[in-house]
């Protein structure tokens, strides 16, 4: 209850107001704070980096084995070093976040659009000194910044990890632009990642059914990968060489899901086909890198494509005479 | 002085023309914006705020051009739409404050004055429940909230009382009345309910098939050729009857002892003659004012329609 000495008649706001430039801000700060608040996401981006810190454990582990390992005898921690490539440790942290990535950006960006259209928002944003550039670029960024935060803290972590325990290893000599390729990589993969969340919440009125559309279509597309991956294993072991012919034709579709084109995108711009996890030796081959082209033509044009299409959706008020 | 100014204003979707050729001035005050449906109304508020560009014509709104300052009009125009609408996951002062945050304000003055205008509107206890909990009412009243939160000189209300309840359009008319009189609040309401047009604005707007029918004070559209006075005598009186044609005027019997008196001759002359022959006939008289018509015959007429047995836009 008010207190009986409030002044509760309306007054007018003679206050400051700022620039209506960068409205798009305000949209994508509120967009993250919310998010925030969201405990899955904290758990999530806990796990993206799972790959990382399963490395540093290993990492940890042999060299205490080293520490104790007696002289003369040969060293586990040169003999594990030895097997490593350290950019394709990047590729692997990348590639096992890409599920958890998923997550993070359908909670933040599948109702972004999606709930906005249920709830009539558009009315209340584009009715203040927003346009649709600031409101499209708004949610976008507002997926766009947490995902590429969460997908490049654990990296740079790593590098810097890396870069301090195991220069001499060749950490850093083996591929003096490791960092700007991590970045690269990173931010190319939440920008896709951010571009077809929104362009899919653009095209629905609630954020559970975009969700579940586009999860959809991301594990199909995954599955269809696999199937790619175990034909690609049949032509490779019955002797065609990995970069001839149908094999390489194969190798490629392994390629066309979303979670494929980012794994090839990283392969392609560390310039490495992979290699098995955590060093260990394994059966599995890795699936040739495919030309860097053959996955960031489709990234831009996929995430063109849905921008375009949450443009389209886009509208203050249906036309009514 | 007008807080818009509209001057040969064509909008078309397709080939469809939602605004003809119209002009007007919008004054400053309360001011309603009348017509039926497929008017013209609600274009005419889409273009005002930026959402539909014009084929042709020119506009200005608080001395902004309405083709290329579009952010700026919206920065000093508050609008409260017709249908629900609210930001997702918000509790009202959130919701409210965010909104002032997106028309400019800082943070923090965004905040604090968020509660303040919930306080005024009537949510003051409920601003921390989310909005998608909120009553038809209580949404009608943070919609207000929300476009008046940034301290808006032009307010637009597109049907406030929709889906209220009595006591609940009651109130929403008071705050409108509260804000659009004495506060420096320019505001224009577009509504179907004439009797809720005639409480709060002091000007109305009368818009078909694109163009202006009709603007003015409400007072004067209420007025009738002649300056009729009506009168209230105690009793039906067949001597007052005769007593005021003996004058040299009309008289046309109203309901119960009620009476319209028309003559020639000036409003005050007229009512002299009212009482003069009231005292000739010897009755008393209870009330004498000038006669009007309602402001729903008045759009009737404007629109070129006639009543028939009530009023439906």
């Amino acid at each position: 209850m008010a207190s009986p000495i409030a002044d509760l008649s309306y007054r007018n706001y003679d206050g400051v107001l700022t620039d209506t430039r960068f409205r798009w801000w305000v949209i994508a700060k509120t967009q993250i704070l919310m998010a925030l608040k969201k405990r899955a996401i904290w758990v999530y981006a806990a796990f993206s980096g799972g790959y990382y810190a399963l490395m540093m454990a290993v990492l940890f582990f042999f060299d205490q084995v080293a520490a104790n390992t007696p002289p003369g005898r040969p060293n586990p921690m040169s003999q594990f070093l030895g097997r490593i490539i350290w950019k394709d440790q990047f590729i692997h942290g990348f590639s096992f976040g890409q599920m958890w990535f998923l997550a993070i950006s359908l909670i933040i960006g599948a109702g972004a659009i999606a709930n906005d259209n249920r709830a009539n928002a558009l009315l209340v944003y584009l009715s203040k000194p927003c346009d649709k550039k600031d409101y499209l670029f708004g949610r976008w960024f507002g997926t766009f910044l947490p995902l590429l935060v969460v997908s490049a803290i654990p990296s740079v972590f790593f590098y810097l990890y890396g870069a301090m325990s195991y220069r001499e290893a060749g950490f850093i000599s083996s591929d003096p632009w490791l960092l700007p390729k991590v970045l690269l990589v990173v931010t190319i993969g939440a920008a896709f990642q951010s571009s077809l969340v929104i362009g899919f919440s653009s095209m629905f009125n609630q954020g559970r059914m975009a969700g579940a559309v586009y999860a959809g279509l991301y594990f199909l597309t995954n599955f269809f990968t696999q199937l790619m991956l175990a034909a690609w294993m049949g032509v490779t072991e019955r002797g065609q060489r990995a970069a001839e012919g149908p094999s390489r034709f194969i190798s490629n579709l392994f390629y066309a899901s979303i979670d494929g084109l980012n794994i090839g995108m990283a392969k392609g711009i560390f310039g490495s086909d992979g290699s098995p996890y955590l060093g260990i030796p394994s059966p599995v081959k890795s699936v040739p890198a495919p030309p860097l082209f053959i996955t960031l033509v489709p990234i831009f044009l996929i995430s063109v494509l849905m921008i375009y299409i949450a443009w389209r959706r886009i509208r203050p008020v249906e036309i009514v005479g | 002085m007008s807080v818009a100014s509209i001057q040969n204003l064509v909008v078309q979707y397709g080939s469809f023309v939602a605004l003809n050729n119209l002009s007007v001035d919008i004054p400053e005050g309360c001011t309603g914006l009348l017509g039926p449906n497929g008017a013209g109304k609600t274009t005419l508020l889409k273009t005002i705020l930026g959402f539909v560009q014009p084929a042709s014509g020119s506009a200005s709104v608080l001395g902004f051009d309405i083709r290329t300052q579009g952010r700026e009009i919206r920065q000093r125009i508050g609008l409260m739409p017709e249908q629900d609408c609210h930001i997702p996951g918000m509790s009202a002062v959130q919701f409210v404050a965010y909104a002032g945050e997106l028309a400019g304000m800082p943070k923090e003055q965004a905040l604090r004055r968020a509660h303040e205008v919930l306080e005024y509107c009537g949510l003051g206890e409920a601003r921390y429940r989310n909005v998608e909990t909120y009553s038809t009412g209580m949404k009608q009243r943070i919609k207000l909230a929300q476009a008046l939160v940034h301290g808006p000189r032009l307010l637009l209300l597109d049907e406030p009382t929709n889906g209220l309840d009595p006591r609940g359009r009651e109130e929403m008319l008071d705050l409108v009345r509260s804000v659009s009189h004495g506060k420096g609040l320019n505001v224009v309401i577009s509504s179907h309910l004439l009797p809720d047009i005639e409480r709060v604005a002091d000007q109305v707007i009368v818009v078909m098939k694109g163009q202006l029918r009709v603007q003015g004070f409400i007072k004067d559209l209420k007025k009738i050729d002649g300056a009729p006075m009506d009168v209230e005598l105690i009793e039906q009186s067949d001597r007052f009857v005769a007593a005021i044609k003996s004058k040299g005027a009309t008289i046309e019997a109203l309901a119960y002892s009620r009476y319209r008196v028309t003559t020639s001759k000036t409003p005050t002359e007229t009512g002299h003659l009212v009482l003069a022959a009231a005292r000739d006939a010897g009755v008393q008289v209870r009330g004498l004012i000038e006669a009007e018509r309602s402001l729903e015959d008045a759009f009737l007429e404007s629109i070129g329609a006639q009543a028939h047995g009530g009023f439906q836009l």
